[in-house]
């Protein structure tokens, strides 16, 4: 099928190099990932669905036939053009029905690694999600011999609906790795009594858990619609150079990635090319692509690892001299618990936070830079969290202590004290947010004209996430005026990680860069942090902004974006 | 040190390179890759253009003993390094290399005098100066030279070590012909 596809665009290509039509049909097809029989949503019967391969310049037309029974929509993800063509409905977009074939119409305006998936009825978990490759008319920055896309992803074979209810009856519903009694005993002989029993306080006064890392357990984690087992391979020469396209579509997983024995030397992110950054590790969000080169010296396999962030499983695939070889698979790492630093945004630097902290990595810092003096211990100390998503905490002084990594605001780096601080697996370099600078200067940087807050907030135990508090279905559109330049202020008040996503438009990350700011279509922000990203405001009409994790943005965590010439302030 | 280049910051690489040069040059002794020329030697030019990621020509062939000036054109819009060894001396190198950027020494852009001339022996550096006789840096839109004397054999490559750029593609081969 995919071939027959490709065959007709290349032809195509061939006749009129400027316009290529793409025929896509979006149905049911048999799988079998976990030994159960299932159906997936797939693009011409593939899992994931098929590799496009756009020319930038190109005037692409692509036929979408929906043949299932309910609304689809495909969404080109992090591509720039009219908001009619996004593929988002209720954004300038009205969905497919079942039996109908939508015409997407639009000009390729970028290049690089990019994907397809969705936006319909959180058809993504069920498998509607695939990879894109625009090739772009200048040379690119970096050379290969190689060129393989590794798109992650999570599967289930629970149907969609089944875990968002789970999830709103049960919050930790999918936590299989709740602390035990055994456990408390541990931490006891480890911190002693009083400790142990007030950081077991402290986590439920906080109506959370120190494991709830994903929402969601019970995953499959996927190379290219490959299991561990069924182990996606990729071919090398000893001594080339190869390109990996690393995509996460998954729905909810965040990887932690790397291929031990190989430096990895990230060229380019969210499609955009940074100056040339060696790496051992990375952590990819869900929505985010890196695309990173390697270039493995050795006969012999290797493994590229992609531990879930609370190592719950593993994507894996392997680099290869000849098929059939395989390399060794790491241990997973133990599961992360979170710090109270991780409730940073909670004011998580009351006096019961120190209690989990690793004193040892706090050896380094300055001490009169801890200053508790100033925190009302009494008032937090019974504070209900779902209560605390409307504070402002803008005026809490966190004494130093769990930012004094974020300051200036502009480094974007992870708290150490944090449970999900990045470590590599072999004490090397992990890349971070701070390390990405854009390989040319970006032509709209400015200084921004306003700047808009928005909360990532949300209520874990009820399973709402919001923005500022407001379900989508609540909330007024953010409104932004043609041709301003807003900065935007992501401050997550929760304890997890959410990858938030404009349509349309480029999110210049602030990571002190200046014009090198990289520019992003997803920006992970951890718990308890607050990030600046400025948005040229080039496109109007109405775009989603939102958590990429599915669930969160089907519970509520998502906001229209509406510009036009007015640009009424919110 | 006037075999070593002819543009503006010619002063500044000739400081640096009386610290910089001593790890080098006691790996060249290693494998034999030559060593500088004297400009009235040359016997013959070669021009080479640097960019991102990319030397053009990406190829050089030598004969045995040969001494070349080159002519090294930064067309690109980063910092590059010329740097003339074996493939162990390069991964050497760019250690080094990324150790100077992570202190500031080198930006991606440019080389930071400032930093650059700063005692690092009390970092634990020793001697940290990027004045190897074998490497030249070109920040962009500048050009630099280097005359360099081939020995009789070997298998060289000339590669830029500024982190990244080497991994990415910007690495080239040195045929020595008898």
């Amino acid at each position: 099928m995919s071939r027959y596809l490709f065959a007709t665009a290349a032809l195509l290509l061939a006749t009129a190099t400027q316009a290529a039509t793409y025929d896509l049909t979006i149905g049911k097809t048999p799988v079998n990932v976990t030994g159960q029989p299932r159906k997936a949503i797939t693009v011409n019967g593939q899992l994931p669905a098929p590799l496009l391969r756009f020319q930038e310049g190109e005037e692409v037309v692509l036929n979408v036939t929906n043949a299932l029974d309910t609304d689809s929509s495909l969404h080109w993800h992090g591509f720039i053009l009219p908001y009619t063509m996004d593929g988002a409905p209720g954004f300038g977009f009205a969905g497919i029905k079942p039996g109908e074939t939508f015409t997407y119409r639009f000009k390729i305006q970028q290049s690089g690694t990019y994907w397809y998936h969705s936006h319909s009825d959180m058809q993504e978990q069920a498998g509607l999600y695939g990879p894109i490759i625009i090739e772009p008319v200048k040379p690119e920055p970096y050379r290969y011999d190689r060129d393989y896309v590794i798109m992650l992803s999570d599967w289930t074979d629970q149907k969609p609906h089944t875990v968002m209810s789970k999830l709103k009856k049960q919050s930790d519903y999918y936590n299989y790795s709740q602390q035990t009694v055994a456990d408390f005993f541990r931490e006891v002989s480890a911190k002693g009594w009083d400790a142990a029993v007030q950081n077991r306080l402290d986590w439920g006064q906080m109506r959370m858990m120190a494991t709830d890392i994903a929402d969601v357990a019970g995953y499959t984690f996927l190379v290219n619609g490959r299991t561990p087992e069924q182990n996606w391979s990729g071919l090398f020469k000893p001594g080339e150079r190869v390109r990996l396209r690393l995509i996460n579509g998954s729905a909810m997983s965040i990887f932690d990635v790397r291929i031990p024995g190989l430096k990895m030397t990230v060229v380019q992110a969210d499609g955009n090319n940074v100056t040339p950054t060696p790496v051992d590790e990375l952590r990819i969000s869900v929505a985010e692509t890196y695309d990173v080169i390697v270039q493995p010296q050795d006969d012999q396999a290797y493994t590229l690892f992609a531990e879930s962030l609370d190592r719950a499983g593993y994507a894996r695939a392997t680099l290869t001299p000849r098929e059939g070889m395989s390399g060794v698979i790491p241990e997973l790492r133990p599961r992360p618990l979170l710090t109270m630093a991780d409730m940073a945004g909670h004011g998580g630097m009351h006096h019961g936070s120190m209690a989990g902290m690793n004193h040892e990595s706090m050896a380094g810092m300055e001490a009169e830079t801890i200053d508790h003096s100033k925190m009302d211990h009494g008032s937090m100390a019974g504070m209900d969290h779902s209560s605390m998503a409307g504070m402002d905490h803008s005026t809490m002084n966190h004494g130093g202590a769990a930012n004094a990594e974020q300051t200036p605001a502009n480094q974007v780096k992870p708290n150490p004290q944090s449970g999900l601080y990045p470590t590599a697996a072999n004490g090397g370099k992990f890349l971070i947010y701070n390390d990405l600078r854009a390989m040319t200067a970006y032509p709209g940087y400015r200084a921004p004209d306003r700047e808009i807050e928005v909360r990532l907030t949300g209520n874990m135990e009820r399973y709402i996430w919001t923005l500022n508090d407001e379900k989508f279905v609540d909330a007024d559109p953010i409104r932004l005026k043609y041709g301003e330049r807003v900065r935007l202020k992501l401050t997550n008040t929760t304890m997890m990680t959410h990858p938030i996503h404009l349509h349309g438009m480029w999110m210049q990350l602030d990571v002190g860069k200046g014009a090198f700011n990289p520019l992003k279509h997803v920006i992970s922000v951890l718990p308890g942090q607050t990030v600046y990203a400025d948005v040229s405001v080039d496109a109007k009409g109405e775009w989603p902004f939102h958590c990429h994790l599915l669930y969160h943005m089907h519970a509520g965590m998502m906001r229209k974006v509406i510009v036009d010439d007015s640009g009424a302030s919110i | 040190m006037n075999y070593f280049m002819s543009s503006p910051i010619k002063a500044l690489v000739a400081v640096t390179t009386l610290f910089f040069s001593i790890s080098a040059l006691a790996d060249a002794g290693h494998a034999d890759i030559g060593k500088p020329g004297k400009a009235s030697a040359t016997q013959r030019t070669v021009e080479i253009v640097l960019g991102e990621m990319y030397f053009k020509p990406e190829t050089l062939n030598v004969k045995a003993g040969e001494t070349v000036r080159f002519v090294l054109k930064n067309e690109g819009q980063l910092l590059h390094e010329f740097n003339i060894g074996t493939a162990d001396m390069h991964a050497h190198h760019r250690e080094e290399m990324a150790m100077m950027m992570q202190h500031g020494m080198l930006t991606p852009t440019g080389i930071n005098p400032e930093r650059m001339n700063m005692d690092h022996s009390q970092m634990g550096m020793g001697s940290m100066k990027h004045d190897d006789p074998n490497s030249v840096l070109v920040e962009p839109g500048k050009t630099m030279e280097l005359v360099w004397t081939f020995p009789k054999s070997g298998a060289l490559q000339f590669a830029c070590n500024v982190p990244g750029h080497g991994e990415a593609g910007m690495m080239g081969q040195i045929v020595v012909s008898p």
